[in-house]
């Protein structure tokens, strides 16, 4: 088990590289650099241009650059915004847990609803409720989340009121210093009666928009999963042995049904990262999503390679902790 | 009757308990579109991050809310020497300094030291802030600062001195400009000694309407009601910037009444939030120009008979129509008509294909004539769409005889080709920074029509600059008014360019928000601004 660990961060390496590399090229290939970007009609000065320049490190060779930067984020080091002069850590801390409780939230919903919906379909095969479940699955899967967000608002926030507009809590009504960076655990700590419940109301479309599209395909991966395994012997065995439905779909199959959702959980994440950029933005959510677009807008190269790398490892660890959790789920499974 | 006293027991209570209740603090919250760089306007050159530091800090000299013109700020007057080589200010007393602010609590009152910092950090290498978050001050050397004023010196604590290079008027209006918002050097001098200087950036500490209370990076910005503050004080006790980036969601959250007030909607939800009885629209000329220009060192442009054809040869109504999306106004002038000293009286050139014909026919041109017709790769407040614009000038040109070959480069590239005079015609424009019409005017200036100046007609008419120099230099704003007026009939005879347009503002928010006042130069103040 452990050797496998090793192996499967081993495997990581080449994937950092290329994704250091991959950031730093993408972003430089985009016309404009953040000198550029903060300069008018009005130009600049040659001389002042060459100082901004040489300050930032952008009159050295490519290659220099890279080497320089790569020799940096060996030593810890993801650099300093050009636009806000903070480090790149401090401010991808500061938004991050605003990302985290958004996409946890997001595939919880997507997690509880996906898989009991899919099961069920499962089990009735065929029934208008299995087919009506795949149709809106289909429709879930293909929906954009900009126009899904959108129409929520519209609809749900604007039309009827029942859920805030965006940001994650009522600036008005409450106010309270960010503690963990979690707001519904931070609304909890602040003691401020009613801050929980609005915290969990701000809570509501994002994560239904951003959880829609894993719900979807949690819902097939389950279905489809489901069905191979009711086919099995084992099944059809604790059938005959007169187990009750709920024993016999809940307890066996469902068990081993799991394993690919489990999969398709940890690639989702990427998925989240992705969805997160555009909630973030349409719910005013403020998370690294929104940042990494701010970034892309004004060329902050280090924020962009940095922001980027830091998603990427958090995206490509899940990954590896889903693949040691197959051996925890299904024993069979071994790694050896 | 047992009814009616129990009404009256019911409104008693009633009226106890109102009495009883303190009135609940106001809050103004505005849908502000992005998270500012810091809080420190003279790093800073977005509208984003001025907006964000303006209700902390007072200037020397202010604009008048919603307008451009001028008025005493932390200076209660001031004095131009006859030579118009100094410019003496005469401070205001008593002027409190926000406390409570990250710990900091001032010993003394705002004086002549703080002015003194203030600007010396933009303008002395050796200033112990001035590398401070990066230390890049973009408006003090854009405004030439640097060239213009020799020094600051204090003759006591509320006398100032500022020494000029050369006379020059417009720099009044440069101190009203965000770049010169007056700090605390004391609030500097406390975190230099606490070992964090780059707090100061961050936890800003001055003398405005509003104090800083805290911020959170993307999501929100507060503010508390000055209650010392020494001018009109703040209508509303606290004050939220919602940050909020995208133009729907801001529409959204207004219509909810999750804000008072939302910066730049969308032109296509303008009708309907005129139509909504929740909610209003203030709007304005932008402080800004679209502009084609000839360059009239390349033949046949040299002649002003084919500028002024260029001029009559273009639908600019359709352009404005079908472009702008009612976001724009055509332009005859190169100042908007909200600043000061706009010729009203000045006619267009209208749309008259066939007078423009025959107008290139009178000057010798040979038809067709093939020009280049150069359009920004990027959009810009005064240019949503430069592309689209050449195209239907070039459809436009075309019925006149013009073959016009639309050209562009990358957008750094295209100012400095177009600035040396590369182009024969070229499509730009330019966002004013101070209100004063000279920062519009000199673009037509001889010394701006030098290669790689900002004159992109490279046209230098000697009674056009010598006006342009005279008004810079008077300290009388009646006849410098009068000057610009001249000019701008000169200007609009010789017709070195085309004045395309200038953007329309729009500002939305909710019908019991009062006393907004938009600016022309764009920017928001919310001191004398009321929820009803």
């Amino acid at each position: 088990m452990l050797l496998y660990l090793f192996k499967r961060l081993a495997l990581t390496v080449p994937t950092f590289v290329a994704l250091m590399f991959l950031t730093f090229v993408a972003i430089r290939l985009v016309p404009g650099d953040p000198v550029e970007v903060r300069t008018g009609e009005r130009g600049i000065s040659p001389e002042r241009l060459a100082q901004f320049r040489h300050d930032l490190g952008l009159d050295q060779p490519v290659w220099k650059q890279f080497g320089d930067y790569v020799w940096a984020l060996l030593h810890g080091d993801f650099g300093t915004s050009v636009v806000t002069n903070e480090k790149i850590l401090t401010e991808f801390a500061t938004l991050f847990p605003a990302t985290v409780e958004l996409s946890l939230c997001a595939m919880l919903f997507a997690v509880l609803s996906g898989v009991p919906a899919g099961t069920f379909a499962a089990v009735k095969r065929g029934s208008w409720y299995d087919q009506t479940l795949m149709a809106l699955s289909v429709a879930g899967f293909s929906m954009p989340i900009f126009w899904w967000g959108l129409l929520l608002i519209m609809q749900v926030a604007v039309k009827w009121g029942l859920t805030p507009v965006g940001g994650r809590i009522d600036p008005i009504k409450f106010y309270f210093e960010a503690k963990t960076g979690f707001m519904l655990i931070d609304s909890v700590l602040s003691g401020q009666v009613g801050a929980f419940k609005d915290a969990v109301r701000h809570l509501i479309l994002p994560t239904i928009v951003l959880g829609t599209v894993p719900l979807a395909i949690i819902a097939r991966m389950t279905r489809s999963s489901m069905l191979e395994v009711l086919s099995e012997d084992y099944v059809r065995t604790a059938r005959a042995k007169g187990l009750s439905p709920m024993r016999v779909f809940g307890l066996h199959a469902l068990r081993n049904a799991l394993i690919p959702v489990i999969t398709v959980i940890g690639l989702s994440v990427g998925g989240l990262m992705a969805g997160a950029v555009l909630t973030e933005t349409i719910f005013s959510w403020p998370g690294v999503g929104k940042w990494l677009i701010e970034a892309i807008g004004r060329r902050d190269y280090p924020a962009l390679q940095g922001g980027v790398m830091l998603v990427s490892a958090i995206v490509i660890f899940v990954n590896v902790a889903v693949d040691m959790l197959y051996g925890i789920i299904n024993p069979r499974i071994r790694h050896g | 009757m047992n009814r009616n006293v129990g009404r009256l027991l019911a409104g008693g209570v009633a009226l106890a308990l109102a009495t009883a209740t303190p009135l609940a603090a106001k809050t103004l919250v505005y849908c502000s579109e992005g998270s500012p760089e810091n809080f420190t306007p003279a790093l800073n050159t977005t509208g984003t991050s001025f907006d964000a530091a303006r209700p902390v800090y007072d200037q020397l000299v202010h604009f008048v809310r919603g307008s451009a013109e001028l008025e005493a700020g932390l200076a209660e007057s001031w004095v131009v020497a006859p030579d118009g080589l100094t410019i003496t200010f005469k401070l205001r007393k008593g002027v409190k300094i926000h406390s409570g602010v990250n710990g900091f609590k001032p010993t003394r009152d705002f004086n002549a030291d703080d002015v003194i910092w203030s600007f010396e950090r933009q303008g002395k290498a050796e200033h112990p802030f001035a590398k401070v978050s990066g230390g890049k001050y973009d408006y003090y050397a854009d405004m030439d600062m640097a060239k213009i004023v020799k020094s600051f010196t204090k003759t006591d604590d509320t006398t100032l001195v500022m020494a000029l290079n050369e006379p020059n008027v417009p720099i009044l209006a440069n101190l009203a400009m965000d770049f010169a918002s007056i700090h605390s050097a004391e609030y500097a001098d406390f975190l230099l000694k606490a070992g964090k200087p780059e707090q100061f950036d961050q936890n800003p500490v001055g003398t405005g309407p509003f104090s800083f209370v805290a911020y959170q990076k993307d999501a929100v910005i507060r503010f508390k009601k000055n209650a010392d503050y020494w001018g009109e004080k703040a209508l509303v006790d606290d004050l939220v910037y919602a940050i909020t980036p995208d133009p729907t969601a801001r529409y959204s959250k207004l219509k909810a009444g999750e804000c008072h007030f939302a910066i730049a909607p969308r032109p296509a939800d303008v009708a309907e939030i005129g139509n909504d009885p929740a909610l209003k629209l203030s709007k304005q000329s932008g402080l800004n120009i679209a502009y084609w220009a000839f360059n009239v060192q390349k033949k046949p442009f040299d002649d002003k008979r084919v500028r002024q054809a260029m001029n009559m040869a273009i639908d600019k109504p359709t352009i404005i129509r079908d472009v702008y999306l009612g976001a724009g106004q055509a332009a005859k002038n190169l100042i908007p008509p909200t600043l000061w000293g706009y010729n009203d009286a000045v006619q267009d050139y209208p749309f008259d294909p066939a007078k423009a014909a025959a107008l290139l026919k009178e000057a010798g041109v040979t038809t067709p004539l093939e020009i280049d017709l150069w359009y920004m790769p990027v959009q810009r407040p005064y240019n949503p769409n430069a592309k689209r614009i050449a195209e239907m000038m070039q459809a436009d040109l075309a019925k006149v005889g013009v073959t016009a070959t639309l050209k562009t480069y990358e957008w750094g590239e295209y100012r400095k080709r177009a600035q040396q005079g590369e182009h024969t015609t070229a499509q730009l424009g330019w966002t004013g920074d101070n209100g004063d019409p000279d920062n519009f005017f000199f673009l037509r200036g001889c010394s701006a029509a030098r290669a790689g100046g900002q004159n992109l007609t490279k046209w230098c008419n000697k009674d056009y600059d010598d006006m342009l120099n005279k008004a810079k230099s008077s300290p009388d704003a009646a006849a410098r008014a009068e000057l610009y007026k001249k000019m701008q009939v000169i200007e609009h005879d010789e017709a070195p360019d085309m004045k395309i347009a200038h953007s329309i503002v729009y500002e939305a928010m909710r019908k019991e928000v009062e006393g907004f006042k938009q600016s022309p130069l764009g920017g928001h103040h919310f001191k004398g601004v009321d929820i009803k």
